[in-house]
């Protein structure tokens, strides 16, 4: 029973971590930049999720609500700050690091004004079904309806996504172009405003990790909550476990992580939580280099 | 091939900076030696990322963690084993230099956006570890407290207050005093925060000499080779892999160092003492320095000292209320972080520079 427990949680953490790393994957194929700041966009979203929640009182509009927020600030981020970092700081020895830096500053200006609007305080979301665990034989499972409907949203979330990518002419062009730019142009695809498209389905992804990470903890979240930071390095990590590149491999990576990480807590020390991520992917990296399902290019970007 | 001639190591000019700063630091208010440590701890750890980041191209986001290795270190062998001061913070460098030996040997097959995600989490899970370990204190940490030497100093009432424009004579006269002593008549009274200072400033000016040194050096110039051009650096016979490591080793002591200072001008080492933010801000003020210019460290950390001090007068004269005080030196920080990147890659010092260069060769192809 205990073993059913740990993988369930492991599963339902590991399916939060899977959108987000699906952020990381969108963003990366369609700028080849890790962004740092995709926390920040969760937290503002999630933010935007409290608000209508609030004002509308229901969870299944603060949902939209909050993906759509989450996809407008991501497109407008591509628009302004990322096309200017392309046009001034290609060159140099800061190319290299540029865009690193410039996530994680807008990481902290997402931080600052989110505290100064809503201040520092917890606010709390409350879930829309009971987190109370399923009774089976009289056994009550840590695993709750809550966290079926997480993993029931996020698989339909995961299955529209693939539609989207592998049956409609969008897809066609969301792939052409993180393949092979010039090619895409050359064929007529927009190439820019898929960019931008690309960024705006990352914030929508993100908003729903988010939300979701809020919730299957205890609701309470506030700017300085560990949970975004721990959002940031497990969706990271999830993502490069499934090779940046492929939005399969991160829905995998999410889940293999969120199992390891269950059962290290469960059957080692629940006191590495911190430390248990990291040196997953320490061990990922030196034992499968290009990631579950990568190509065998290496780690060069 | 053509031969470098030797390079002057500056020695001189370092001892100079260091003797103004000690004469300095008893002519200014205790707020202000305090932050003059703060800076010194900054300049330091700023160095190191400059080290890494701008020399050897690699980015770590988990300075932070590595400091924490270093202050760790210094404050568990001075409870422990009451070591000396020196040598306790002689144990932060090397801590953390092995700390960044095993993190460096990972980050040779990274690169890029890999190695700042990894370094990432190890800056978010490393000062967890506190909590496993009894004798690193958990959340509240250990003490570390490192205190001025116990000498009652002699103030000498009746001497004239210094001016800066006094003649040479009388300085040296009173340095020699001082030198015997350890007062500087007419100056201010011995203090915890001053000898911190004295510690910290003198910290700081060994290590940037040592790095101004190391950058200068064979290493230096391969650490650049192997970051413009990696297979160019190997053609030409560097062990880049090695040389990375290498960086990365050195790097990671230096900011063990810093780290150790840091927690003496706290008095404590506790995991909060090493958030995510402190990995955030050594980036930030290496970036402001400009990433390859060492001598810009200095800015950087004064920006990063003083940009609390500024936040808190704009706030003040708008009036805004407590939440946007608090939190406008954060944006500030990340707002410049932003537009550096944005619109000086380079850093500041290196854009002027390069301007100049641009000028000057405009100049005299127009003469020809």
């Amino acid at each position: 029973m205990q073993l059913l427990n740990t993988l369930l949680i492991g599963i339902t953490a590991g399916s939060i971590y899977s959108l987000m790393a699906i952020a990381f994957v969108l963003v990366w194929r369609s700028t080849r930049v890790v962004n740092f700041a995709q926390a920040g966009m969760a937290l503002l979203s999630t933010y935007f999720g409290y608000e209508a929640v609030s004002r509308l009182g229901s969870f299944w509009i603060a949902l939209p609500v909050a993906m759509i927020g989450g996809a407008i600030f991501a497109a407008l981020v591509e628009l302004i700050l990322m096309r200017l970092l392309v046009k001034h700081a290609s060159s140099g020895p800061i190319a290299g690091v540029a865009p690193i830096i410039a996530t994680l500053g807008l990481l902290g200006v997402i931080k600052s004004v989110v505290t100064m609007i809503w201040g520092g305080q917890d606010l709390r979301i409350v879930a829309p079904i009971s987190n109370n665990g399923f009774t089976i034989n009289g056994e009550t499972l840590v695993f709750s309806p809550l966290k079926l409907l997480v993993l029931v949203v996020v698989m339909v979330l995961l299955i529209m996504l693939s539609i989207l990518f592998q049956k409609t002419n969008l897809g066609l062009a969301l792939r052409a172009s993180a393949h092979a730019p010039e090619i895409a142009r050359l064929s007529g695809v927009r190439v820019d405003a898929v960019r931008t498209l690309g960024w705006a389905l990352a914030g929508a992804a993100g908003a729903v990790a988010g939300l979701f990470q809020t919730v299957n903890g205890n609701g309470n979240f506030s700017p300085d909550s560990i949970e975004f930071s721990l959002l940031l390095v497990s969706g990271f990590i999830a993502a490069v476990i499934g090779g940046l590149d492929s939005l399969l491999g991160a829905v995998l990576g999410g889940l293999f992580l969120g199992i390891s990480i269950s059962f290290v807590l469960m059957y080692v020390s629940s006191g590495l939580f911190f430390i248990a991520p990291f040196v997953i992917l320490l061990i990922v990296l030196f034992v499968r280099p290009q990631g579950i399902i990568g190509v065998k290019a290496g780690r060069r970007a | 091939m053509h031969k470098s001639k030797k390079q002057s190591t500056h020695l001189p000019l370092f001892i100079l900076v260091g003797v103004v700063l000690f004469i300095l630091s008893n002519f200014i208010e205790e707020l202000r030696v305090s932050q003059g440590t703060t800076i010194a701890v900054y300049v330091i750890a700023i160095s190191s990322i400059i080290l890494l980041t701008g020399y050897s191209g690699q980015v770590s986001l988990g300075h932070g963690a590595l400091m924490a290795i270093g202050a760790y270190a210094a404050a568990v062998l001075r409870l422990e084993f009451n070591l000396p001061i020196i040598l306790c913070f002689v144990a932060a460098v090397l801590a953390a230099a092995i700390g960044g030996l095993l993190l460096g040997m990972a980050a040779a097959r990274l690169s890029g956006p890999y190695l700042a995600g990894t370094t990432l989490a190890l800056a978010i899970g490393l000062p967890s570890l506190a909590n496993q370990f009894p004798i690193l204190g958990g959340e509240q940490g250990r003490e570390f407290k490192v205190g001025p030497p116990d000498f009652e100093p002699e103030v000498v009432a009746a001497a004239e207050p210094l001016t800066f424009f006094g003649n040479v004579l009388s300085i040296l006269d009173k340095l020699q005093t001082t030198l015997a002593t350890g007062a500087w008549p007419g100056a201010s009274p011995m203090s915890t925060y001053k000898w911190w200072f004295w510690i910290a400033a003198l910290a700081a000016l060994i290590s940037m000499w040592t790095v101004r040194n190391i950058l200068n050096s064979a290493y230096g110039r391969s650490w650049r080779a192997g970051r413009g051009n990696e297979v160019a650096a190997q053609l030409a016979g560097i062990n880049t892999a090695r040389s990375k490591v290498l960086a990365f080793t050195i790097s990671a002591g230096i900011a063990g160092l810093a780290g150790a200072l840091l927690a003496m001008s706290i008095g404590t080492v506790s995991p909060s003492a090493f958030p995510l933010a402190l990995s955030f801000s050594l980036l930030t003020g290496a970036v402001l320095a400009g990433i390859t210019t060492l001598g810009g460290v200095i800015i950087g950390s004064v920006i990063l000292v003083a940009i609390p001090e500024i936040a808190d007068v704009v706030a003040h004269r708008l009036g805004s209320s407590e939440s946007v005080t608090t939190n406008l030196p954060g944006l500030i920080v990340s707002g410049l972080l932003i537009l550096t990147v944005l619109f000086v890659p380079n850093g500041p010092v290196e854009q002027h520079r390069a301007r100049k260069a641009k000028h000057e060769a405009a100049h005299s192809s127009t003469k020809k």
